[in-house]
């Protein structure tokens, strides 16, 4: 009786116990090899590379503006070492945004890949959009690694060794055994690789006008800004022509009407969108913050009469950029723009023809949109660039450009007094140390 | 002690004991005798068992007044027994009534320790366990049992991080062991291993909250704390960290007892910040004018920055806001606790009904309780017995934001400018942006206030077991047990709050629930022998299969119509909202095997065999076995004739425990996760794959000795370990292109290693005075010895280092204030000119060199004293709040003089002390507007954190039999307390015991902002009916 009665309740037990104990399944993930099986799930892929563009470190606040901190148009005056060392213009190597960037736009790199590798053979009789998507991961990874190389790389010396580690792949089975260990390719190659991509990327994207993603449009655009800092200016003018003759953007009217809204504009040929939902880190940042204080050499060296100029507000001794003002954090990044086409064009027409007055007429165009008289002709290329880095900077202001132009236009040490290494970022600590193949940039430690 | 040891005994006969002679039959030709059983103060016994030598089928047991009857011839021999009693012989002879009476066999008493899934007696003990009973830290004014532990074991340490009301504690038994996962002890409670983690979603700076608290600490019997790899390896994947085995209370068979207590009392903090008053800090200021003016050749007026503010420093009436006062309170704290215990010889009760109430000590914090017990045990028949365990209690925590955050209470007041009223004139708070500290993000007057955020909690945790006894040497017990909580958290940022201003959010809300099921089924065979005399035999074997599920849910809203409202149904937008669940699950295998050659030689193996969801596919299970071994030597032939050892036993053991608690749930699987773009959902892969993830693995050898003196008058532990932690979880670098940065892997390795003493013994004991004292004290040294990448910068403050212990400071270093400049000497490292986050070096540890306690019991007639201090020493503290009330002056915005100054804000007293005039020797360097002699995270605020502290001090009195029975009652005691009266410390903080982070162990050792301590003053009163 009583062993009889063990056992039953013994047996009772493990059967109870042995159904599933060992079998978890995540519920708000899916396994990564069962990720990805029809359109659904490719466009849903796309459009993660997206929200992986809005990191904090990529375009969520801080590859954006450390181009404005690293160089005169932002000042620290905050907290976060990271931003410290960066508005210092001293970039250890293991700075924490230099660090954490490069991992993150890796990752849309990564995403790319895997939808370039596999959305040609997924079995889906519904996918329509086929073609658009594989055109927009080629165009996604074109700007995944055209910003890393603007960053970590020797863009503005195509004869350089210095670019970038190109993977090209997806990683076998999302196993990290097996990540490649690669070593620099040229800067020349990074370029082939980004240039293949767009090219590959605008026949299949032709007729793909959604403008809150890498279109059409916004893939020419992108082109034409890859070939302006490859010094392909034939290309590149040709490129901007196009998408400010034949893409139907018009340039705002004035610029209030532009920045100090939430939405998709006239000149918007790609808008990174950030909602109340899904903020960026932009109003934090400069208005809560003090991490990207306007530096008063910015407002001073606006003109007389520019509009731009009142694209400012002070509060807490310091002025806030008005780009930046809406309080949900849902402006949108402004990735690929008009106004900026009509710089590219001027500036690509003044080194293609080799005369310094060949773009004054599309310079004029966003001065006259900011409330300024005509300016030119110019005589000299000198003085042609110091008005293009002008313009460039009242327009451009907290948009990410700033620094790379003093790089491009070789005016870094003039401007900022800076040595000639500090062109790019170091790559990162932790890379080089993982890495037996890794270079680091010349001028910068190793460990 | 006794009572408490007495209980388990009890409890384990129901186990162990078969009663056989319920269903045997009588002999005819004897006579009826009755009797009554006593114990030597002449009170009746329930449930003696007596019978007759010789024939074990005839006996019974004594009634709930101690009587019994049975049949016995005049030459019969009653054999009268009772546990935790030493066994009587009484011939019957002509008597038909006798008493018979029972000593307390006091060896037997301090025996019986519980181990995991069972009981043992201390002596046949091969590992090391450390036993606190309930009555130590039965009604002491604290939320929960781990922080009444502090002090009392060797080997443990014990730290309350922050004196938020029901806030998280830290508990480790024989150091870290681990970087990234728990070095938090596994706690089992009557068997169950519970979820003690912090299930509470909303951000309240570094402090967690505790849900250890859900429990109420006076139903505790007793606690053993499991601390070598012997007494942890059946609890294997779990183990390594310790573990703390919790007993409740259970019924006696008996009479009924009514039992009620109460305490209540009042709080403080241990300490505040004397701050320099408007007028000081006013003088201060210019003197930072007057001293830039020497040093940097500028060229301020006199009086520069009060002149510029427009306040004279000689102005006896100028506001004068002391901001400690105004967010330190005195609080109240109350218990109540009624319960009742009892039962019948086969059905035995306890129950309790308990309410305890908390306000902080700071304003906006509070913590509540209310618990219930009901503890059940039954005996079905002569082989079967059942019972339960079950309780269900409601926690309401009440707290505010702190530490290390923007909009904390305490934070906001470090520097807090005295200038600043709490409330201007029309009774509106004053907001800080209209004054002129720079520091203040907002009133922290406001934050306390106005900001609520509730966490409740209702918990069950339930039991229902059934132990069969097989045959004489075998049984079997089933028990079913389940941990279920439900928790709510609710919270709301006011409109008028800054913070909701600058989000323009008028208002905003958070509601969130956790809910944690966790089911734990558990069988095991337990054998018992003894062969031919001399071996002994006990074995253990079983299975448990546990599995939690835990579903979290969050709604954030804003937009309210006024701060009267809490509910999110008035606000106007819901921002976010979110529902999401998880799971694990456990399959384990265990068995023990104890051998005992002739009361001498003692060997114990365990080993428990794990299968863990959150292992890799690689290795789903896992082995942790140990053994050891212990020697009896005072029951050697050639201890025989000696008195000075009662008890003499070395022993050793060996064994491996693991750790699973820092793997992510699905930690080793490849993962995509939902993300969004403009409103649309994305899949974004969030996790690479890791098949061969697996448990931290820690190998600990232990060498100790026990030692009774003069008839076990004096006791003595001590220990020796060497505790190996390999495998450890960390995060494995990889390269970023693949778009990770890591991912977690088995890696590094930790050492700790340390020696444990301690000694308990009776001083003095008389009859109407006894005296007894105890010590304990732990030397423990932890050395992270392998990681992926040395050198690792884990904040602005620590750095992981191998051959450096967790929690080692990397601090911008200083060689101190130059006598002839004020100026601080600040060491560039690098020699770069510049000082930097590159001139960071080691320059000190969180870890104590030495912890431990001592306490004295003093019992005069009916009066006792109780006391415990409690010491750290050698720990250094990174006091980074003093980096802000420590300014002496830097203006934070534009030194050029123009505009308006804007310091950090109010400097402490100490800022006296500073160097004023060449030749000064100090180590406070020069006020200054600017910020040459500040640095945040330097060795500047880096102090001694050791402390000395009263933890408590109990005066209590109890009433003789004669005057409680003549109020009805069986015992009556009053008592007053104090919790925390004294501390003795260099540390110039709010309290040395502190720590910012209390969620992350390698970051330990800040003090930012944190809620220190509270000195309690408590008055008590127990009843037994």
């Amino acid at each position: 009786m009583k062993l009889l009665f063990t056992a039953i309740l013994t047996a009772f037990i493990f059967t109870l116990a042995s159904c599933d104990i060992l079998d978890t399944e995540p519920e708000t993930s899916l396994d990564s090899n069962t990720a990805l099986t029809n359109g659904a799930s490719a466009e849903a892929i796309m459009l993660g590379a997206y929200s992986r563009m809005q990191t904090d470190p990529y375009y969520g606040i801080e590859y954006t503006l450390n181009n404005d901190l690293a160089a005169d148009n932002a000042r620290y005056q905050g907290f976060f070492d990271s931003q410290l060392e960066v508005g210092s213009g001293n970039f250890p190597i293991n700075n924490l945004w230099v660090e954490s960037a490069w991992v993150d736009i890796y990752r849309v790199v990564n995403i790319a890949n895997q939808l370039i590798a596999e959305v040609p053979d997924i079995e889906d009789d519904a996918f329509s959009n086929r073609d658009f998507i594989l055109g927009e991961a080629h165009a996604v990874r074109a700007l995944a690694y055209f910003d890393l190389l603007r960053a970590y790389g020797y863009h503005f010396d195509t004869s350089s060794p210095f670019g970038l580690p190109l993977l090209a792949d997806p990683i076998p089975n999302n196993d990290f055994n097996q990540i490649p260990d690669l070593t620099r390719s040229s800067v020349a190659d990074t370029y082939q690789l980004i240039f293949e991509d767009l090219n590959t990327a605008i026949p299949l994207l032709d007729g793909f006008e959604d403008n809150t993603r890498i279109n059409y449009w916004a893939a020419l655009a992108l082109r034409a800004r890859v070939n302006l800092y490859a010094g392909n200016y034939g290309d590149a003018y040709d490129d901007a022509d196009e998408v400010i003759e034949n893409g139907g953007f018009v340039l705002e009217e004035d610029v209030e009407s532009l920045f100090l809204t939430t939405d998709t504009t006239d000149e918007s040929i790609f808008d990174l969108v950030f909602t109340d939902q899904d903020q960026s880190g932009y109003f934090t940042f400069t208005f809560q913050r003090d991490e990207y204080n306007v530096d008063p050499s910015l407002t001073e060296s606006f003109e007389e009469g520019d509009a731009r100029a009142e694209l400012f507000s002070n509060s807490r001794n310091s002025d806030r950029p008005l780009k930046w003002s809406d309080s949900n954090n849902a402006n949108n990044l402004k990735v690929l723009r008009l106004g900026e086409m009509y710089l590219i064009r001027s500036e690509a027409a003044v080194f293609d023809t080799n005369d310094p007055d060949a773009g004054t007429d599309d310079l004029n165009e966003i001065r006259n949109r900011a409330g300024l008289d005509d300016i030119g002709p110019f005589a000299t290329e000198e003085e042609y660039v110091d008005a293009l880095l002008q313009e460039r900077r009242a327009e451009l202001h907290y948009e990410g450009h700033r620094f790379y132009d003093l790089v491009r236009l070789d005016r870094l040490n003039d401007v900022l007094g800076r040595e000639d290494f500090k062109k790019v970022f170091p790559i990162p600590r932790d890379e080089l140390q993982i890495s037996d193949v890794l270079e680091q940039n010349p001028g910068y430690p190793s460990e | 002690m006794a009572t408490q040891v007495r209980q388990f005994i009890f409890q384990c006969s129901i186990l162990l004991l078969t009663l056989p002679w319920l269903s045997s039959s009588l002999f005819a030709q004897e006579r009826e005798r009755t009797g009554t059983v006593v114990d030597t103060n002449g009170e009746a016994l329930v449930g003696a068992t007596i019978y007759l030598e010789g024939n074990q089928q005839q006996g019974t047991v004594t009634n709930i007044d101690g009587e019994f009857t049975l049949s016995a011839a005049d030459d019969d021999i009653f054999v009268v027994s009772f546990i935790g009693y030493q066994t009587v012989r009484e011939e019957v002879g002509d008597r038909t009534n006798m008493t018979i009476t029972l000593e307390l066999d006091q060896q037997m008493l301090s025996d019986v320790v519980v181990v995991g899934y069972g009981i043992q007696r201390r002596s046949d003990l091969t590992g090391s366990i450390a036993s606190v009973s309930g009555e130590e830290i039965e009604n002491q004014p604290v939320a929960s049992i781990d922080g009444a532990l502090q002090g009392r074991a060797s080997g443990v340490f014990v730290s309350t991080p922050s004196g938020t009301p029901g806030a998280g504690i830290t508990m480790n038994i024989r150091g870290q062991t681990s970087l990234t996962a728990s070095s938090q002890p596994l706690y089992v409670i009557d068997g169950v291993p519970i979820i003690s983690e912090d299930l509470s979603g909303l951000f309240s700076g570094g402090q967690s909250t505790n849900s250890l608290a859900d429990l109420n600490p006076n139903d505790i019997e007793s606690i053993e704390i499991l601390k070598d790899a012997s007494a942890t390896a059946i609890y294997g994947s779990r183990g390594a960290n310790g573990v703390v085995l919790i007993t409740t209370k259970r019924g006696e068979s008996g009479q009924a007892k009514i039992g009620f207590s109460m305490y209540s009392g009042f709080q403080e903090v241990t300490n505040t910040i004397d701050m320099h008053s408007s007028q000081e800090f006013l003088r201060l200021m210019d003197d930072a004018a007057r001293q830039d003016n020497r040093d940097l050749g500028t060229n301020y007026p006199e009086n520069h920055v009060s002149n510029t503010w427009g306040f004279d420093p000689d102005d006896p009436d100028l506001q004068n806001t002391n901001w400690y006062d105004e967010i330190f309170r005195t609080s109240p704290i109350n218990n109540y606790e009624l319960n009742a215990s009892g039962g019948t010889e086969s059905t035995q009760y306890f129950t309790s009904l308990s309410y305890f109430d908390q306000e902080g000590a700071q304003i906006g914090t509070g913590f509540e309780r209310i618990s219930g017990r009901i503890n059940l045990d039954t005996e079905i028949n002569n082989w079967l017995d059942f019972g339960t365990s079950l309780t269900l209690n409601r926690t309401i925590q009440d707290r505010v934001i702190n530490d290390n955050s923007l909009y904390g209470v305490v934070i906001n007041s470090l520097a807090g400018d005295p200038l600043m009223p709490v409330f201007e004139e029309d009774g509106s708070y004053a907001d800080p942006f209209n004054y002129f500290g720079w520091w203040m993000l907002d009133n922290p007057v406001l934050i306390g206030e106005e900001y609520k955020r509730f966490t409740r909690t209702t918990r069950g945790i339930g039991t229902i077991f059934g132990v069969a006894k097989i045959s004489d040497n075998l049984s079997f017990r089933s028990s079913m047990n389940i941990d279920y909580t439900s928790l709510e958290d609710e919270a709301y940022t006011p409109i008028i709050s800054r913070e909701s201003q600058n989000a323009n959010s008028n208002g905003f809300g958070t509601f969130g629930t956790t809910q944690d099921y966790t089911w734990l089924i558990e069988n095991y065979l337990s054998y018992t022998n003894t062969i031919r005399d001399k071996h002994s035999i006990n074995g253990l074997l079983g299975t448990s299969f546990q599995k939690s599920n835990r579903d979290f849910s969050s709604i954030d809203a804003q937009g309210f119509p006024s701060d009267q409202f809490l509910k999110l149904s008035v606000a106007s937008q819901v921002t976010s909202a979110s529902t999401s669940g998880t799971s694990w699950g456990l399959a384990s295998y265990y068995f023990r095997g104890n051998y005992t050659y002739d009361e001498r030689y003692l060997f114990t193996f365990t080993g428990r065999l794990d299968g863990s969801s959150r292992f890799g596919d690689n290795f789903q299970y896992g082995f942790f076995p140990s053994a050891s071994f212990a020697w009896n030597l005072a029951n050697e032939s050639f201890m025989e004739n000696q008195s000075i050892f009662s008890e003499l036993k070395p022993r050793v053991s060996y064994g491996v425990t693991g750790n699973q608690e820092g793997i992510g749930n699905f930690a080793s699987r490849g993962l995509f996760g939902v993300s969004d773009y403009r409103s649309t959902p994305s899949l974004v892969p969030t996790q690479l794959s890791n098949a061969d993830l697996s448990w931290e693995s820690t190998k600990q050898f232990d060498v100790g000795v026990e030692v009774g003196l003069f008839d076990s008058r004096v006791n003595v532990s001590a220990d020796y370990f060497i505790k190996n932690t390999e495998d450890l979880l960390l995060n494995r670098l990889i390269p970023g292109i693949s778009g990770f940065s890591s991912v977690t892997d088995n890696i590094g390795e930790v050492e700790n290693k340390g020696f444990e003493f301690s000694v308990n013994g009776a001083v003095v004991s008389r009859s109407d005075f006894s005296w007894t004292s105890s010590f304990n004290i732990s030397f423990i040294r932890n050395t992270v010895k392998k990681l992926e990448v040395n050198n690792q910068v884990l904040n602005d403050s620590h750095i992981l280092t191998e051959g450096e212990p967790i929690g080692t400071f990397n601090l911008i270093d200083q060689e101190g204030v130059d006598p002839q400049t004020g100026n601080m000497q600040w060491v560039d490292l690098n020699e770069d000119g510049v000082i930097d986050s590159g001139d960071k070096r080691i320059v000190g540890n969180a870890e104590p060199d030495f912890f431990g306690g001592f306490g004295n019991t003093f019992n005069y007639k009916g009066f006792d004293l109780n006391m415990l201090f409690q010491f750290t020493v050698g720990n250094d503290v990174f006091n980074h709040s003093r980096a802000s009330y420590e300014n002496l002056g830097w203006n934070r915005l534009d030194p050029s003089g123009a505009g308006f100054m804007l310091p950090d804000g109010n400097n402490h007293a100490l800022a006296d002390k500073r160097w004023m005039e060449p030749g000064d020797e100090t180590d406070i360097p020069r006020a200054s507007l600017s910020n040459k002699n500040w640095r945040e995270y330097s060795s500047r605020w880096l102090e001694d954190g050791s402390y000395l502290r009263l933890k408590t001090l109990t005066l209590g009195y109890n009433f003789t039999p004669d005057i409680t029975r003549r109020l009805g009652m069986s015992s009556l005691r009053v008592y007053a307390q104090g919790q925390n009266l004294l501390t003795f410390t260099d540390y110039t903080g709010l309290d040395p015991e502190v720590n910012q982070n209390a969620r992350n162990p390698l970051v330990a050792g800040s003090d930012f902002g944190t809620m220190p301590q509270v000195r309690t003053i408590s008055f008590g009163i127990n009843l037994e009916f």
